[in-house]
């Protein structure tokens, strides 16, 4: 099986502070990680490797994007690809899913492509499925639980009020829940060879047959806002009755509780 | 001159800094409430190549040389003292040893067992009688054939009750002394035997197994040699010289962590209206610490950074172990004031880490034999010889 | 007279600044779902949300069903706010299958062309919307929390929350038709049911062409095994104090925290008290928690405790105490026994 997973490289958010009454992000520290559920996919991936299976990293970033690459060696995969070119730096969402698909079509397709669910960062959770439909292979999204078999995958993902298991055949597109797979700590050796001894391929624009077209953004950002600063001490007194159906509303109101 | 980290050393920090934090921190109360070697943690630090952290690859290690031990260490040293000891032990002077002197064979069948952590190692040098003085030390190696029989008794042996593989120093000409007459030995402790004596009540890191270890016709095939015959006291100075940078770093991690809680504390706690990390001699403390934790980052990576390159250390390597220690005193001691009497309690950290730090003063060669080795170091190119 | 100027009127000029929706594109649509025979609450949200831009703009809602059997709930649709709905009902849609309900909407889209098409960001929308933008080669603005119309663009605004909820950004789609949007549910009210509202619904045909269901849904209420969640990696906390005075007030900390899909935890008094163990303490020596909410239950919360919250986002409060130190620094304070209040939230909750 040849599993390809795209990856992607986000700001720590460790390293972020966030002022609602400044209405402000602060960097505190500026390094940048392996997005969570982007290693969560890699976890899921490298669980289904077999002996005789293939796992692809490719990720579409700036140069420095080749470290998220090297940890995904590290953890086990046998390739990594780095997609990058100036002419990527506008990409939003579908600008991303068709960079990799050419880097997929180039890479002579896939039997199975698992991605994180939405990204720590912006969140969108478009990736997969837009590159299923331009692959043209089905979809799974928001899995829980993923196995191989013979005549495909079976997947328990998120549906309706609580989770269902499908079963698809492949070559199919599988996102994961970040939470569902604990990711692998990499082997101290790895981790040395993944920079000392193993490369990282680097493709851009010309080498994936990208025109310009392809790469314009669809969508264009219109503001950053925040929510407003949380209020502290606000008191309920009463009945416990009356003001139990005030409090959960509050709660509700304020998106404390779903 | 470029004092940023090579990126592969990056991400091993952060493996090993998750590790630490996912794995090791929340067991760090419990182990040393058990008095219990954490065999679990070591084996799932075995399995990601941590008890070979320094040695290449080829011997079943990391290849991540003193600068990637000295990582290792600093992030044990700031979650749980214990189990940075027994790890520090096993990597830095047992498997060290092997690493530094040992045949190409010896490497291939003690070596790469140690730095996979299918074996785990100890260093047996000290003795009732000789401890700051190492060469007074009385243990025997008689030949007899093809094999040495060992007898005697080490003391204060860190995992010396499990350990798999030691290397012990022994006499083997009392009448050469220290230079000539002490050889290092490589001895497998299933051997009949060798058996394990008292284990010391210790006041720390008490996660920590400290052993004697009996020796009684020990029979040791000549192969065992390690080093050259009668040579032992250059083989364990060379050893203890690059364990004093990592047990440095080890004392770093202590330091930060007491800094981090202090002023994780210091914001939360209020007197006078105010937290106290606005009072001036709460936060003079915390500069006190932080400053102190700097100078003692720079002297570690810069000597891990001569012990990579094969340059001489051995004045910064004493350095880093007499400064860290005594650094780790003053931050964890100021740490527990700042706490006020949060930190005399046995149910939060803080007392904890200072009782496991007092032991960074004394082993491994007390400060006082660091400061010896500073001296000598300086003085030898003007011949004036430093008596012990 | 030269009337050729007339030649030119009423060509389409290509570009974001249009009278209509841009190249003949018009109306909202919201694609409706539907579960056990019922509409999705989330696609009332939604259908609310487009009747209000629509009002704004002055054009069509129209509600989309696809599926089998699903043509009754079509009036439904009306009754919150539709003008129009299409229904594309029968077996080949009986169940949701990416290809099908891609090819079913991208004909219907191509057939009318709608300006804006929303979706609820449920996990079949939030499955289905991204590959239908792909076909469709057009902008999808994902779980949105709020919408809104740039008028001198008619633009649709979409504010989505970024960077782990700490903040927001908000897009447009300037070009490509249809501007597509998924809702995030329980961010837009519910509409108002007006069975009096009248429209239309329409039985449609579609041409599902090649599109085959990939998918064998093997079984439609399967469980996950998911490894209990530590403390310290627990997004809801519901922790209990001394206040709860006996075993029978802990199970009501433990009710609570199940209630709201928590974990449950105690004040260093609730572990002197044996209600829970060394590893669930809250405060100093304690575990070190971040949860988004922390639920104190009969806590004073002396710093000792509340050292232990410094991480938590929203903190509730439920003490008879008005002036205990906890009632202080929490978000929403409940001033009552707490032995009391729990199981009047729990009914709350149930509703």
């Amino acid at each position: 099986m040849k599993i390809i997973v795209p990856i992607k490289q986000i700001l720590d958010p460790s390293g972020l502070s966030f002022r609602r009454d400044k209405e402000r992000m602060f960097i505190n520290r500026e390094e940048y990680i392996i997005d969570p559920g982007s290693r969560a996919a890699v976890e899921a991936a490298l669980r289904l490797k077999g002996d005789e299976d293939q796992v692809i990293a490719l990720s579409v970033g700036k140069p420095q994007a080749e470290d998220a690459l090297r940890e995904a060696l590290a953890m086990g995969c046998d390739a990594a690809y780095l997609l990058s070119d100036r002419a990527f730096a506008a990409a939003d969402v579908s600008v991303t899913a068709r960079i990799l698909a050419a880097a997929v079509e180039r890479l002579g397709g896939a039997d199975l492509v698992v991605t994180g669910r939405e990204s720590g960062d912006t969140g969108a959770g478009q990736i997969g499925p837009r590159l299923a439909e331009a692959l043209g292979y089905t979809q799974v999204t928001d899995v829980y639980a993923l196995a191989a078999g013979d005549r495909g995958i079976q997947a328990t993902r998120r549906w309706g009020k609580g989770y269902a298991a499908v079963e698809a055949p492949l070559p199919a597109i599988v996102t994961v829940a970040p939470e569902a797979f604990t990711p692998r700590y990499p082997h101290g050796a790895r981790i040395m060879s993944a920079y000392r001894e193993w490369d990282v391929t680097v493709w851009n624009a010309p080498d994936l047959e990208l025109a310009e077209a392809a790469l314009t953004p669809l969508l264009a950002q219109r503001g950053e806002s925040f929510p407003p600063p949380l209020e502290v001490g606000e008191v309920f007194r009463g009945d416990p009755d009356s003001i139990a159906r005030d409090v959960i509303a509050a709660l509700r109101q304020q998106k404390a509780i779903a | 001159m470029d004092f940023s980290f090579p990126r592969e050393y990056q991400l091993f920090r952060r493996m090993v800094r998750d590790f630490c934090q996912n794995e090791v921190k929340p067991r760090a109360k419990a182990i040393d409430r058990e008095h219990t070697v954490p065999h679990d943690i070591v084996k799932k630090a075995a399995k990601l190549g941590l008890l070979g952290v320094p040695f290449p690859q080829k011997y079943g290690g990391v290849g991540a040389g003193e600068t990637g031990y000295c990582i290792l260490a600093e992030e044990l040293g700031r979650v749980c003292s214990s189990t940075a000891t027994v790890i520090g032990a096993h990597i830095g002077i047992a498997a060290m040893a092997i690493y530094l002197d040992g045949t190409e064979e010896q490497k291939q069948k003690y070596l790469t067992p140690l730095a996979q952590g299918t074996a785990i190692g100890a260093f047996g040098l000290t003795e009732a009688q000789a401890g700051s003085d190492a060469a007074a030390i009385k243990t025997t190696a008689v030949r007899d054939g093809d094999h040495y029989v060992i007898n005697g008794a080490k003391v204060f042996i860190t995992n010396g009750d499990i350990a798999d593989i030691m290397t012990v120093m022994a006499v083997t000409d009392p009448a050469l002394g220290a230079y000539g007459g002490i050889t290092a030995f490589i001895v497998e402790t299933d051997t009949p035997g060798f058996s394990i004596g008292t284990l010391e009540n210790k006041m720390g890191i008490r996660g920590s197994s400290t052993a004697e270890t009996v020796f009684e016709d020990v029979r040791v095939p000549k192969e065992n040699v390690l080093g050259q015959f009668g040579a032992g006291f250059l083989t364990f100075m060379k050893t203890l010289d690059i364990g004093r940078a990592s047990l440095g770093a080890a004392c770093l991690g202590g330091a930060q962590a007491a800094m981090e809680a202090s002023m994780q504390w210091a914001q939360a706690r209020e007197q006078f209206g105010v937290p106290v990390a606005t009072k001036q001699s709460v936060y003079f403390m915390i500069a006190d610490m932080a400053v102190e934790i700097e100078a003692l980052r720079s002297l570690i990576y810069r000597t891990a950074w001569l012990i990579d390159t094969g340059q001489p250390h051995i004045l910064e390597a004493a350095a880093c172990k007499l400064f860290g220690s005594e650094t780790a005193h003053r931050c964890i001691d100021r740490a527990m004031q700042i706490h006020g009497a949060l930190g005399y309690s046995r149910d939060y950290e803080i007392e904890r880490g200072w009782r496991d730090q007092r032991i960074t003063e004394i082993y491994e060669g007390t400060n006082e034999i660091q400061r010896i080795v500073v001296a000598a170091s300086l003085f030898r190119p003007y011949g004036v010889r430093i008596p012990t | 007279m030269d009337f050729s100027f007339l030649d030119d009127w009423g060509e389409e000029e290509a570009g974001p600044r249009l009278a209509e929706g841009g190249e003949g594109y018009r109306n909202i649509w919201v694609v409706a779902e539907a579960a056990d025979g019922a509409l999705h609450a989330a696609t009332l949200e939604a259908m609310g949300q487009a009747r209000e831009l629509a009002d704004q703009i002055g054009v069509y809602v129209y509600g989309v069903l696809l599926g089998e059997g699903v043509e009754a709930l079509g009036q439904k649709l009306i009754a919150c706010g539709a003008d129009l709905v299409l229904a594309a009902d029968e077996p080949a849609l009986a169940a949701y299958q990416p290809e099908t309900y891609t090819q079913a909407l991208a004909c219907l889209v191509e057939q009318y062309r709608p300006e804006i098409l929303l979706l609820a960001a449920t996990p079949l929308g939030s499955d289905l919307a991204p590959r239908l933008a792909q076909r469709l080669n057009t902008g999808l603005i994902s779980h949105c929390v709020k919408l809104e119309l740039d008028m001198s663009e008619r633009l649709l605004l979409g504010t989505f929350p970024v960077m782990g909820d700490e903040m927001f950004h908000t897009a447009a789609c300037p070009e490509a038709r249809p501007q597509m949007a998924t809702l995030k549910p329980g961010y837009f009210r519910l509409p108002y049911e007006d069975t009096y509202r009248s429209g239309d619904v329409q039985r449609v045909e579609v041409d599902l062409g090649q599109a085959m269901g990939q998918l064998a849904w093997v079984d439609l209420n399967a469980g996950v095994d998911l490894a209990d969640v530590p403390l310290s990696k627990a997004k809801i906390v519901v922790s209990a104090g001394r206040g709860l005075q006996d075993a029978e007030g802990f199970a009501l900390a433990e009710q609570l925290a199940r209630a709201l899909g928590g974990v449950v935890a105690g004040s260093r008094g609730a572990y002197d008290e044996g209600w829970v163990g060394e590893d669930k303490i809250v405060g100093v020596g304690g575990e070190e928690i971040a949860p988004d909410l922390y639920v104190a239950c009969g806590i004073s919360g002396d710093v000792y405790h509340t050292f232990g919250l410094r991480s938590a986002k929203f903190v509730v409060a439920i003490n008879p105490d008005e002036n205990a130190p906890i009632m202080k620094i929490a978000n929403i304070a409940v001033v009552g026994d707490a032995k009391s209040v729990i199981p009047a939230l729990l009914e709350a909750l149930a509703v």
